[in-house]
């Protein structure tokens, strides 16, 4: 109550004033560049996706004609987002089981003082640029020099097959990579997880006569729901942004043979930086792509706890 | 007597049962780690095939079985040389790619921090009108990726006249609404009576940020900072968008336009430059191992 007397002083109530609206100051820098560089990108993708902008032409407004032509095109935009679907599930389901596996593993206490070097090497080439992985990948996928063909060899099996040039194998083949990168990366969140569960839990499983495999699937699964579906959500978004498989996985940057590599994101930037420079209707394509990662990355927003009001007010 | 030489007894029975199964539980413990080691190795082994061969002449590259496997290791080393390195400077001017990539990320890191910290510090603690309405908005900004509107995001920055130019990606990767959630997540934690005690001082709110939030709030900083080293190091598609000239490209863009090379492509030159791309974050991997794992998992689980 005294300090109310204190404001009266004029320099005090001065700097009060200032004390109102200094939070501002602190949020303009960050606030001034998410608008400029992604709410404001946004509203011009909002704008230009209903014209027919090509190259430095900024075009006209045609309604919804870009997206009629997409959701027309049965031959090249359907056919691509049934590939991101099929990369993006096929990584999922192949990527969080042996990520789960593996965790398991690694969690038992059989390696001791290993477990840190062996989990370190798993989560390796997450570290990698994914330019480096996709050339790496296709270098051992080559026909004749490729070490891939050469194992297979060795193994005694058919090694001529021409990895990179089969139209079928494509998706295929970036499912393999991506394995290789991204596997480790789930791993390590898992056992974080998994680490967090109360052994006295499994000590009375144990007492009860619990089979392993009954303990994993009744015990370990159930308690690690929340940690496997923020990984699912993370690894489908992952999945439906991909970009550089696609465009280096393959020879020539022409996203695998007959393009049956194109998947979302590359074709947004084939079409506007590559083939026929529409920037209108690539951006159409975008926000067709948009709204499809919108609904995981709702399920991702809520899966980290937000969106809750008392978690904002705590 | 006989009292006392009764556990001794049961002991001795005891005995040669119990060390069966240490015997058997050492045996499966060697195996398992065994095991784990050879699969960790064959995982791997691309890795192992990429360092050894950025120091092999072009010829011996795509030697099947790999020439590391031909003889002996050691005798192997003797083709070694840094000739691919040589020509990736030389020809692709690799070291050019090297710089820029190592501007752009360090100063993408330090801004993000610096921008991203002084929201996160008002949104934690700083009481003003439409807090949560703001925050709620930065929320939301993190559902719209760059990359669905590459061609927007081209005409954007061109129109800005940051087409071209490391500022305008610099700009771009400090504008992280992710950046501004995860500290602010920490600071609200910060113990609130070191910052009372501050203001009772009279310290003002920007010298609280900087003399008692931002220490503070270390172990959140520097997650961040491994969060946006890997992001920016290993983008692509983006850098690629916004930069044209040669001059400018960073490490990615470099090992693209060597690939693009359809005739004769360097093999030697990409693997060179790739090990150079790859070992910065693995050494930083190497120092700072627990901070890179726990990163973005450690702190959204608190």
């Amino acid at each position: 109550m005294s300090s109310i007397a204190l404001f009266r002083n004029r320099r005090l109530s001065s700097y009060f004033k200032f004390a109102k609206f200094e939070p501002y100051l602190f949020l303009l820098p960050f606030f001034a560049l998410i608008i400029a560089f992604n709410v404001y990108v946004y509203i011009s993708g909002a704008k230009m996706a209903f014209t027919d902008a090509q190259g430095i032409n900024p075009g006209v407004y045609i309604g919804l004609d870009n997206f009629k032509e997409l959701i027309s095109d049965t031959r090249e935009f359907w056919p691509a987002i049934g590939r991101t679907f099929y990369y993006t599930f096929g990584c999922l389901l192949t990527q969080i089981p042996a990520a789960l596996v593996l965790a398991v593993i690694l969690n038992s206490t059989i390696f001791g003082r290993f477990r840190g070097s062996l989990r370190a090497s798993f989560y390796v080439p997450v570290l990698m640029n994914t330019v480096v992985a996709a050339l790496l990948f296709r270098m051992m996928f080559l026909r004749d020099t490729g070490m891939v063909n050469w194992l297979l060899g060795v193994i005694g099996l058919p090694g001529n097959t021409n990895w990179l040039y089969e139209s079928s194998l494509c998706i295929l083949l970036m499912i393999v990579v991506s394995f290789w990168q991204w596997t480790g990366y789930h791993m390590v969140y898992l056992l974080a997880s998994l680490q967090s569960i109360d052994p006295v839990i499994y000590e009375v499983a144990k007492l009860d006569g619990a089979s392993p495999a009954r303990t994993l699937l009744q015990i370990t699964i159930p308690l690690m729901r929340p940690a496997l579906t923020f990984v699912s959500v993370m690894s489908a978004i992952g999945g439906l942004m991909q970009f550089e498989y696609s465009f280096l996985l393959f020879p020539n940057a022409g996203f695998g043979p007959g393009k049956k590599a194109l998947t979302g994101i590359p074709y947004i930037y084939y079409h506007a930086f590559r083939s026929d420079f529409r920037l209108g209707y690539a951006t159409a394509a975008g926000w067709i792509l948009f709204f499809i990662i919108l609904i995981f990355s709702l399920l991702q927003i809520r899966l980290m706890g937000l969106g809750k009001a008392d978690e904002i007010e705590a | 007597m006989l009292f006392k030489m009764e556990p001794e007894m049961a002991k001795m029975h005891m005995k040669p049962k119990k060390t069966t199964t240490v015997k058997r539980k050492r045996w499966k413990r060697g195996l398992s780690i065994g095991v784990m080691c050879f699969i960790a190795f064959f995982y791997l082994f691309p890795l192992l095939w990429l360092f050894d061969t950025s120091f092999r002449p072009k010829v011996e590259i795509f030697n099947t079985p790999p020439r590391i496997l031909q003889a002996a290791p050691w005798e192997t080393f003797k083709s070694y040389s840094l000739n691919s390195f040589d020509l990736a400077i030389n020809r692709y001017q690799m070291n050019q790619g090297f710089l820029n990539s190592v501007i752009i990320t360090v100063s993408g890191i330090l801004l993000t921090l610096l921008v991203c910290s002084l929201a996160a510090y008002a949104f934690a603690l700083l009481r003003f009108k439409g807090r949560n309405f703001l925050f709620y908005c930065i929320l939301a900004t993190m559902m719209l990726p760059a990359t669905t509107m590459l061609a927007p995001l081209f005409k954007v920055i061109q129109s800005y006249g940051l087409y071209n130019k490391h500022l305008g990606l610099i700009l771009l990767y400090a504008a992280s609404a992710l950046g501004v959630f995860l500290l602010r997540q920490y600071y609200v934690r910060l113990p609130v009576s070191m910052i009372e005690a501050a203001v009772m001082d009279g310290a003002s709110k920007l010298r609280i940020w900087w003399w008692i939030v931002l220490p503070l709030g270390k172990p959140a900083l520097s997650a961040l900072a491994i969060y946006q080293f890997r992001y920016i190091w290993n983008d692509f598609l983006i850098p690629m968008v916004l930069l044209r000239n040669r001059t400018l490209h960073t490490l990615p863009i470099k090992l693209q336009v060597m690939d693009s090379v359809n005739v004769a492509k360097d093999y030697d030159a990409i693997i060179a430059t790739g090990f150079i791309a790859i070992i910065i974050p693995i050494f930083f991997f190497l120092i700072f191992q627990r901070q890179f794992m726990e990163g973005l998992s450690g702190s959204l689980k608190e």
